[in-house]
């Protein structure tokens, strides 16, 4: 990845919906070149985000640059910003050749016939689909579809597509074998891919720089490890689903929660005192051990589930919160439990993450 | 069981509906059989001819039953039929578009253009010829006054089908196109059209037959050159003889030629509309 000029730049981009503010005053630079995963739970804005970029929609109030130019009062058609759209949207009375060479038959630019016809049989033979070309959407599958949908925004050559959801129609084996697909598609051709997901592994695996989006607003921005290991809020770890979130009070360094009081050497800003432990750092223990390695979680076991490469074990609290505890099966046989038992949970005090609406320290 | 006396009863009833729709066209096909030039319109048929067809078309030997004038008011109907069927398709796809966007006052605009389908049409009528005569000063005549009455009145008609098919128009295939580098109006012609296109016949078909057979607002929005409805009309009030009724049947069998027409088109293109369907149903 050639970090360089940044490809797209906005600049407090504000939307409303009548009363509803779908976008916040966002700040963004994308970088070229890059894949770009927008993560952001439903109602966060993300779509509406997209189409703001594509032209489908105009802002409020904020600028949209891209290439250096500001875009803002241009029309979707003179952009040349690709887009993909959750439900494909492929022109059903076109054959899958035609859907390829739409935009360059209908386009600004005359292109000769026998280069439409070059220029769409290789991007069709990149997407995998060379003998299909005379076949008609509806007598190819969702996943061919996908990749019809690719090709026809790749052969214009854009440097920016935006992809809405783009795996969310299809079954969960051809999600991962797209997710591949795509990522080896982009890196073969100098693209920017702007991903939006609601699926945070879809994002922290595919991209490789992840905008987390919630309520209108970009919360953090960086790579996968980045947000996996340090999410910036207490609802970024809430959404990346990896953490056990606690409330409590938080006075000084003593964060005072369900598993007592416990010292806390860093604070992050937030809106509410929450303490975050990640469930793979989340240790069992039996209810009578005393030589623990840090604060003491009184639980009640409820049940595991078996994910192959690790098994997930749920608690409950005594004010009946769920608590996930995520063993890897490489680090051994887990532990057998009784259902009904109570245990305890422990953890490393200095592997948490501590959220706090006092100032940040 | 339910249906066994249920269906029966069904059965019957939908046997008397044909037979109240179609009986009428039966009795006229008949009739226009009878014998001339002395034969009216009444039963028994004294015997079968096609004498009536051949007066129609001026073969038949002089005799004291004028031919029809029909001739004349029948291309000024499908020449007006044709002009309102044009007008009416092109003004009803293009509101129909610009509801597709809320705008400030579409309520009430929606209702003022039903309301030319729901408003009496001799008072239309009237009001148009009064207008024209009292206000404006100018001539009355069928391309002009009685055309202009006839576009409000199936103008409706063509936008409230165009309505249904935008309802259920996905969007996003135009904005696809769009994001293709494809200009609006392009994107109109080459993606929009295409998949309404079984909405825009549809609304052809009933703006052309409503203004054909048009009577109450042509009435007095016409002037002196008569339209076919009027010119039936007229004919009625000296005497009936059955050339009136081998002229309906020979108008109901263009109706069917059209309507065949109409058939053999939209199958072609619900075709493609099964194809959109079957599109949107995965999203």
């Amino acid at each position: 990845m050639t970090q360089s000029e940044p490809i797209f730049r906005l600049e407090g981009v504000t939307h409303k919906y009548g009363d509803l503010t779908a976008l916040d005053g966002i700040d963004f630079v994308a970088e070229d070149n890059s894949y770009i995963a927008l993560l952001g739970p439903s109602g966060s804005g993300k779509t509406c985000l997209l189409r703001v970029i594509a032209g489908f929609e105009k802002p409020d109030t904020g600028r949209i640059w891209f290439q250096g130019r500001d875009i803002t009062d241009l029309p979707a058609h003179e952009r040349g910003i690709g887009f993909v759209f959750q439900n494909f949207a492929l022109f059903p009375h076109l054959t899958i050749f035609e859907n390829v060479a739409f935009g360059l038959r209908n386009g600004a630019l005359k292109i000769s016939a026998a280069e439409i016809t070059d220029r769409v049989s290789s991007a069709i033979e990149m997407v995998g689909l060379s003998g299909m070309e005379d076949r008609s959407p509806d007598q190819i599958s969702g996943g061919q579809k996908q990749r019809v949908a690719l090709a026809r925004s790749l052969v214009l050559q854009p440097k920016l597509v935006l992809l809405d959801e783009p795996l969310g129609a299809l079954d969960a084996n051809l999600r991962e074998r797209m997710q591949t697909e795509l990522r080896a598609i982009r890196e073969r051709l100098d693209v920017t891919f702007l991903h939006v997901t609601g699926s945070e592994t879809e994002a922290l695996a595919m991209g490789d720089q992840v905008a987390v989006l919630d309520k209108g607003q970009i919360v953090q921005y960086g790579t996968p490890e980045a947000i996996y290991d340090s999410p910036a809020l207490s609802d970024v770890a809430l959404f990346l689903n990896r953490f056990n979130l606690f409330d409590g009070r938080l006075d000084g360094a003593i964060f005072e929660g369900p598993f007592g009081a416990t010292p806390v050497s860093s604070v992050r800003a937030n809106t509410s005192d929450v303490y975050a432990i990640r469930y793979d750092r989340t240790r069992i223990f039996d209810a009578d051990v005393v030589d623990l390695p840090g604060p003491a979680l009184p639980v009640r076991y409820l049940a595991s589930e078996y994910l192959g490469s690790s098994i997930v074990f749920l608690f409950e609290t005594e004010d009946r919160k769920t608590v996930e505890v995520d063993h890897h099966l490489s680090l051994g046989e887990p532990r057998d439990l009784t259902v009904g038992e109570k245990y305890t949970l422990s953890w490393d005090p200095a592997q948490a993450i501590v959220f706090g609406k006092e100032t940040a320290r | 069981m339910e249906s066994k006396v249920l269906k029966p009863i069904l059965a019957v009833y939908v046997g008397l509906f044909i037979l109240f729709l179609y009986g009428p066209f039966i009795v006229l096909g008949i009739l226009s059989f009878q014998q001339g030039p002395e034969g009216g319109p009444q039963f028994p048929i004294l015997s079968w001819s096609t004498y009536w067809y051949q007066h129609l078309f001026g073969l038949t030997p002089p005799s004291r039953i004028a031919p029809l004038p029909v001739g004349e008011a029948l291309i000024r109907s499908l020449v007006l039929a044709f002009m309102t069927m044009v007008t009416s398709t092109v003004l009803g796809v293009m509101a129909a578009q610009a509801f597709r966007k809320r705008f400030r006052g579409s309520g009430i605009v929606f209702y003022l253009i039903v309301l030319g389908m729901m408003v009496p049409g001799v008072l239309t009528g009237l009001g148009t010829s009064l207008l024209a005569n009292n206000v404006l000063g100018i001539d009355r005549h069928w391309w002009s006054t009685a055309f202009l009455a006839h576009v409000v009145y199936t103008f409706p008609f063509a936008f409230l089908v165009m309505l249904a098919i935008l309802n259920r128009f996905d969007g996003s295939v135009e904005e696809a196109s769009w994001s293709l580098g494809v200009s609006p109006i392009r994107t109109f012609r080459k993606v929009t059209f295409p998949l309404i296109f079984p909405g825009v016949l549809s609304a052809m078909l009933f703006a052309f037959t409503l203004s054909f057979d048009e009577f109450p607002r042509t009435l007095f929005a016409s002037g002196r050159d008569q339209t076919l409805p009027l010119a039936i009309y007229g004919t009625f009030s000296v005497e009936i003889h059955p050339n009136i009724f081998a002229f309906g049947v020979m108008t109901t069998l263009f109706s069917f030629a059209l309507l065949s027409v109409y058939g053999i088109l939209m199958a072609l293109s619900v075709r493609r509309a099964k194809k959109m369907a079957m599109q949107e149903d995965i999203a």
